[in-house]
């Protein structure tokens, strides 16, 4: 009797760690979920007013822009601050990219329609994120079709490379073209993100520019 | 009802009650879609058997999220990325020869004049292996570059998991 009582409590003991296990992994998984969530910046669409396209709302939008410093394609160091006073459009894209070419039209006209407002484009070139850093042949191929698009385009604005540097401090940059627009002080006013159209863009211009 | 059955029925009660309560930690998923879901998934086969040192033909399924289309093996401007599937060196097993689908053509609404050449929904790659003897779990890759009607997401490479056996 008291042998089948202590066999009783053992079975129930081990089932008992077996079902702490289970929890536990369950609680372990539940907070890594959590603590991810809460590492990824998360832009939303949210319904524009009447009759307007859905915005795209960046976490990053009402917050100053993060600073970085880039090569263009002669290797020269271009900073962010040092545009500062001036409305800028920080664009990124790349070549890949069929719907950013369609928009770099639209980005050029309206860069010399706004240009003596005191509004710059900065393009920021991101390549992708499965090249390794080691690949010098496939970032210098990326490096050529860059320059061949800056020609046949005739991009009059600063075009940057290595985009992909700068993807945590910018949200991801998940998806391509997306188009951050900062104020005179620094601020990211609206953020764009895929193609919309030539008005959509010259709003926010105006909102940087206000 | 002696008090000894009454003591195993209670057991067995809490026996199945722990069990349920663990097997339902186990599949509950509160993390379901915090990651994206890749834009192309692999659909099958997950295993072949193949006579070894002879080119076997090996049929590869795929599928495009909804909503997605990737440019084909053959894109209408060089910039753009094409799908392409390999094996690694390496593995036991060579491939001898992909065969693509023609792509379709495909125009942004915004750009009607612009026509790509891309995959969408289901499609299937045709290829040629050529296998040592034995078991082989090869890590094959596709690597693609997928987008819907407004944007683009970064070209992506995922593992293709096929168990190739060779006889």
């Amino acid at each position: 009797m008291k042998r089948n009582t202590l066999v009783l409590g053992i079975v129930l003991f081990i089932l008992a760690i077996f079902a702490w296990a289970g929890w536990a992994n369950w609680e372990y998984r539940r907070q890594a979920a959590e603590r991810l969530a809460a590492s990824a910046p998360h832009g939303v669409f949210i319904l524009g007013s009447t009759g307007s396209a859905p915005q795209f709302l960046s976490p990053l939008t009402g917050k100053p822009a993060p600073n970085f410093t880039l090569e263009d394609l002669n290797g020269k160091k271009l900073t962010l601050a040092d545009y500062k006073g001036k409305a800028v459009l920080i664009n990124f894209w790349a070549t890949w990219c069929a719907p950013c070419k369609i928009e770099t039209p639209w980005l050029i006209e309206l860069r010399n329609q706004y240009s003596e407002q005191g509004f710059e484009v900065l393009g920021i070139s991101t390549e992708g994120d499965d090249l390794q850093k080691d690949d010098k042949a496939s970032w210098a191929k990326d490096k050529t079709a860059i320059a061949k698009f800056v020609q046949e385009m005739k991009i009059p604005y600063p075009v940057l490379i290595d985009g992909d540097s700068l993807s945590k401090s910018y949200g991801g940059l998940d998806e391509m073209p997306i188009s951050f627009f900062v104020n005179r002080m620094g601020t990211v006013v609206a953020v764009q993100m895929g193609l919309t159209s030539k008005a959509d863009i010259e709003a926010n211009i105006r909102k940087a520019l206000d | 009802m002696t008090k000894l059955n009454m003591k195993i029925g209670i057991t067995i009660t809490m026996a199945f009650g722990l069990v349920a309560l663990l097997a339902q930690a186990q599949t509950d998923t509160p993390n379901r879609s915090v990651s994206k879901p890749a834009a192309v998934a692999y659909l099958f086969p997950e295993q072949v058997t193949l006579t070894a040192g002879k080119s076997s033909p090996v049929a590869l399924h795929f599928r495009i999220a909804q909503g997605l289309h990737i440019n084909s093996h053959t894109p209408r401007q060089f910039e753009l990325i094409p799908t392409a599937f390999s094996i690694p060196d390496g593995s036991g097993v060579r491939l001898e020869a992909a065969i693509y689908p023609a792509g379709s053509d495909f125009t942004m609404p915004i750009d009607p004049k612009t026509k790509l050449s891309v995959f969408t929904g289901e499609f299937t790659i045709q290829t040629r292996m050529v296998t040592e003897a034995g078991n082989h779990l090869v890590e094959a890759k596709l690597r693609y570059q997928a987008c819907d009607n407004t944007a683009c997401m970064p070209p992506k490479t995922i593992t293709v998991p096929i168990d190739v056996i060779g006889k």
